[in-house]
């Protein structure tokens, strides 16, 4: 049995009055595409961002590639923040570079690929660049990269169908062969939920359900069952 | 649900069952149909997850469960391959049919038809297919 990539027990962020992680316990196996889904403010960032080190829970403890969060793991760790933008003077071209100067296992060749694959045109400034563009960009920044976690945060967000599915076609062309693990998030669960082979579902800080997601499939249905059983509440996309 | 062609496969996945086993049934069924022939090559992982918009871990672990039944093979370099052994596919189509009278017989039986009652309609059912087939 190899190591867990997650391992969170009993995590629990406030702020202020609002507790974002409610005594969290969640278990992550290695080498899986994983839907973290849930409602928003169900406490998917402040769990990216806490295993990213980004925020320190107050009680109980998070793992990550087997340690505490901090910058030595997040040398392994790709992340894509939740509306991230990037430096709208460079272009396309220079942010690989940036990338591959500074982010530890960038890869250029892999980058280029991705970027011709998703249409990207690497002499475009991003100043010039639409929402949906930008979001490629900072993806292929992620992906590009051969670390054991890739962790993306609502990637499909304010995206237009045409990208998504470049985007989707991405991870998958890249995904396949590789040992890497994927934390996804998003509340678009329609053309992505064949992508993911294990699932968290938040709710209010905490998981109301993990597993396996050819388990939740059997168990509920499909991911539109599954919210409104599991939320009790009809779910729109 | 949408119907979806991949080479000589035929897929139609319903997002809210387990997909590893809809991909491995409908393999098989398409190699016990000959819809893929013998010694035919099956699409890449990659081409499949593509098309079907799936993880490729799930392609994968379909492929490995067809490689064990002898269906497929892996071919270093080539990728897999329908067995080119009629007699494996042979055996496999006779246990799929065996499994389909079992699952018939259950119903059957839940519906209160006892095994008489079966016989005489499947008989009455299989005369009148014949007559069909002279005319």
């Amino acid at each position: 049995m190899t190591q867990p990539i997650v391992i969170c027990q009993q995590a629990t962020k406030r702020y202020g009055k609002k507790t974002a992680l409610d005594k969290l316990t969640i278990t992550i196996p290695t080498g899986r595409i994983v839907g973290v889904l849930g409602p928003n403010g169900c406490g998917k960032s402040s769990l990216f961002r806490a295993i990213t080190g980004l925020i320190r829970v107050d009680e109980g403890s998070i793992e990550v590639l087997g340690q505490q969060p901090g910058w030595q793991t997040n040398r392994g760790i790709a992340y894509l923040p939740d509306r991230g933008r990037w430096y709208p003077n460079h272009s396309a071209r220079q942010a690989l570079e940036w990338g591959e100067s500074l982010l530890p296992g960038f890869d250029m060749d892999t980058a280029k690929r991705l970027a011709n694959f998703m249409d990207v045109d690497l002499e475009m400034k991003l100043s010039g660049m639409s929402r949906g563009q930008e979001a490629r960009i900072l993806l292929i920044l992620c992906m590009a990269r051969n670390v054991p976690l890739i962790i993306l945060d609502e990637p499909f967000a304010g995206i237009d169908v045409m990208s998504r599915e470049a985007i989707i076609s991405g991870l998958i062309d890249y995904l396949e062969n590789r040992n890497q693990s994927v934390l996804i998030s998003t509340h678009d669960i329609q053309e992505v939920e064949g992508l993911f082979d294990y699932t968290v579902m938040m709710n209010q800080g905490t998981a109301i359900w993990s597993g396996e997601m050819d388990d939740l499939r059997a168990e509920y249905g499909s991911l539109h069952n599954v919210f409104r059983t599991l939320y009790k509440k009809e779910w729109k996309p | 649900m949408e119907k979806q062609q991949v080479g000589s496969l035929r897929f139609q996945i319903d997002f809210s069952q387990p997909l590893h086993e809809q991909i491995l049934d409908q393999v098989r069924s398409a190699i016990a149909k000959g819809e893929i022939g013998l010694g035919e090559k099956m699409p890449s992982v990659r081409e499949l997850a593509q098309e079907l918009r799936m993880n490729p871990n799930t392609v994968m672990r379909a492929y490995q469960e067809l490689e064990r039944d002898g269906l497929t093979e892996k071919r270093r370099g080539q990728g897999t391959f329908v067995t080119s052994s009629p007699e494996r596919v042979q055996v496999f189509r006779t246990d799929l049919a065996a499994k389909y009278i079992d699952a018939f017989l259950a119903q059957m039986s839940s519906l209160g038809l006892t095994w008489t009652d079966v016989k005489a309609y499947i008989q009455q059912n299989h005369t009148s297919d014949k007559g069909g087939d002279r005319s």
